[in-house]
């Protein structure tokens, strides 16, 4: 979505013109979804948490500043729903992820590759889900999302450095869990 | 990466700054170096679990997600109280910092917010004065220029106001008359101390001659140095 659109729907929404906050929602509840469920490993959470997400960034619209870019300006209000909720919850992994997982958009056309594909993606939860959240959030944000270092550093409120080093222990810590499951080193050199 | 960085990275790990420099680069989608050497295999593995998590499928959000969000957002009332600490919080559209205001350019707004509130300091400053002076029965005996300190104070306050309320316009005119009304400013705050002192049959005026000075003096200045950095938009 262009910088301009989003700045003429966000100035619609401030003037009472509720229905024109869809078409931010429809933009972008799929980034926030996928946030709020790797970050919890569960899809009922994530649901509600992207619901609550959204109704937050609606009350807390009129601080948005204008010029001020809204993707990451969403998910640092997102995050702050997230880590919350994980603070209450203190939500153990095991239970999170056997909550399971959404439909993914998987481009796979084998069964057998599909099947691999789940099981990996199942143990990276896992793996995941094990990491303290600040890393976690690192990791999503950069490697799930695509965000630049730069991006994850703005939203975190963390320095590039800092976004940086929890980037790297968060790999060395998944690395470490991989060796402890006995996860083959070729699956991850492949 | 800073010092400190790597120094909790040492914490954790054995890998020494060069190597975590080369480690996040390669990571940061630049690719092994040539000279990665013992690094190699510590990075594929690393750019292994990266890549992992990279080509994993995007979970979709439940059909009906957006609907419920609008549903939320629809039935939304906002408390009194949540709309007033909207409005506080608020993002202001122009900064204000005095210190900068004396180095760097500045909007007219901005320029015209300090001419206000030095008229706001004015008002209160007359008042304090009017009812001091009343308080203490000088009105009636104290010398003529004395006796018209509030009446001054207030009307510079007018002044000043004015002043700041047509830099609102943001314009050359109101740029120049303004630096018009910070000269004079300027200089009655240094004749008005030198005529308060030579009244000394009164003791407030003393204090009245430092106030004029010490006030006068330094907010001359700096409304002057402002004008002059506001000025540099046009330049």
């Amino acid at each position: 979505m262009k910088q301009i659109d989003e700045g003429e729907i966000i100035g619609r929404v401030l003037g009472g013109d509720r229905e024109a906050f869809a078409v931010l929602v429809d933009a972008y509840k799929g980034p926030v979804f996928r946030l709020a469920f790797r970050m919890t490993g569960s899809t009922p959470d994530a649901d509600d948490l992207t619901q609550e997400s959204f109704l937050r960034a609606f009350q807390s619209l009129g601080r948005f500043r204008a010029g001020e870019r809204f993707f990451p300006w969403l998910y640092t209000v997102s995050l702050n729903v997230i880590r919350n909720h994980l603070r209450k919850v203190n939500a153990l992994p095991e239970v999170a992820t056997e909550k399971g997982m959404p439909d993914a958009t998987d481009p796979c056309c084998d069964a057998a590759d599909a099947a691999i594909s789940r099981e990996l993606g199942r143990r990276l939860q896992g793996y995941l889900l094990r990491l303290p959240v600040p890393i976690r959030e690192a990791l999503v944000l950069r490697f799930y999302e695509g965000l630049s270092f730069d991006d994850i550093a703005s939203v975190t409120g963390d320095k590039l450095s800092s976004a940086k080093m929890k980037v790297y222990r968060g790999l060395e810590k998944i690395r470490a869990m991989m060796k402890e499951d006995g996860f083959a080193d070729d699956e991850t050199r492949s | 990466m800073t010092k400190r960085g790597v120094e909790r990275i040492r914490g954790l790990d054995p890998v020494k700054d060069r190597e975590l420099e080369k480690i996040i680069g390669e990571l940061d989608g630049k690719g092994p170096s040539p000279e990665a050497g013992e690094l190699d295999s510590r990075w594929k593995e690393l750019d292994g679990i990266a890549r992992m998590m990279r080509e994993e499928p995007a979970p979709e959000p439940p059909t009906g997600l957006g609907e419920s969000i609008m549903s939320r957002v629809r039935a939304h009332r906002s408390s009194p109280w949540k709309v007033i600490s909207e409005a506080l919080l608020k993002p202001r559209e122009v900064s204000f910092h005095p210190l900068k205001a004396l180095r760097s350019p500045v909007s007219g707004k901005e320029c015209s917010f300090y001419f206000i509130m030095v008229g706001v300091f004015y008002a209160i400053l007359g008042v304090i004065l009017m009812v001091g002076l009343h308080r203490l029965g000088a009105s009636l005996v104290t010398p003529g220029w004395v006796r018209w300190q509030p009446q001054i104070a207030l009307v510079t306050a007018g002044c000043m106001v004015a002043i700041g309320l047509y830099l609102l316009k943001d314009g050359k005119v109101a740029l120049r008359m303004a630096r018009v009304g910070a000269l004079v400013y300027l200089g009655f705050s240094l004749l008005n101390g030198i005529f308060v002192s030579l009244e000394w049959a009164l003791p407030v005026s003393a204090f009245m001659s430092l106030l004029s000075a010490l006030i006068g003096l330094p907010t001359g200045f700096f409304l002057i140095r402002t004008i002059q950095n506001c000025g540099k938009q046009y330049a």
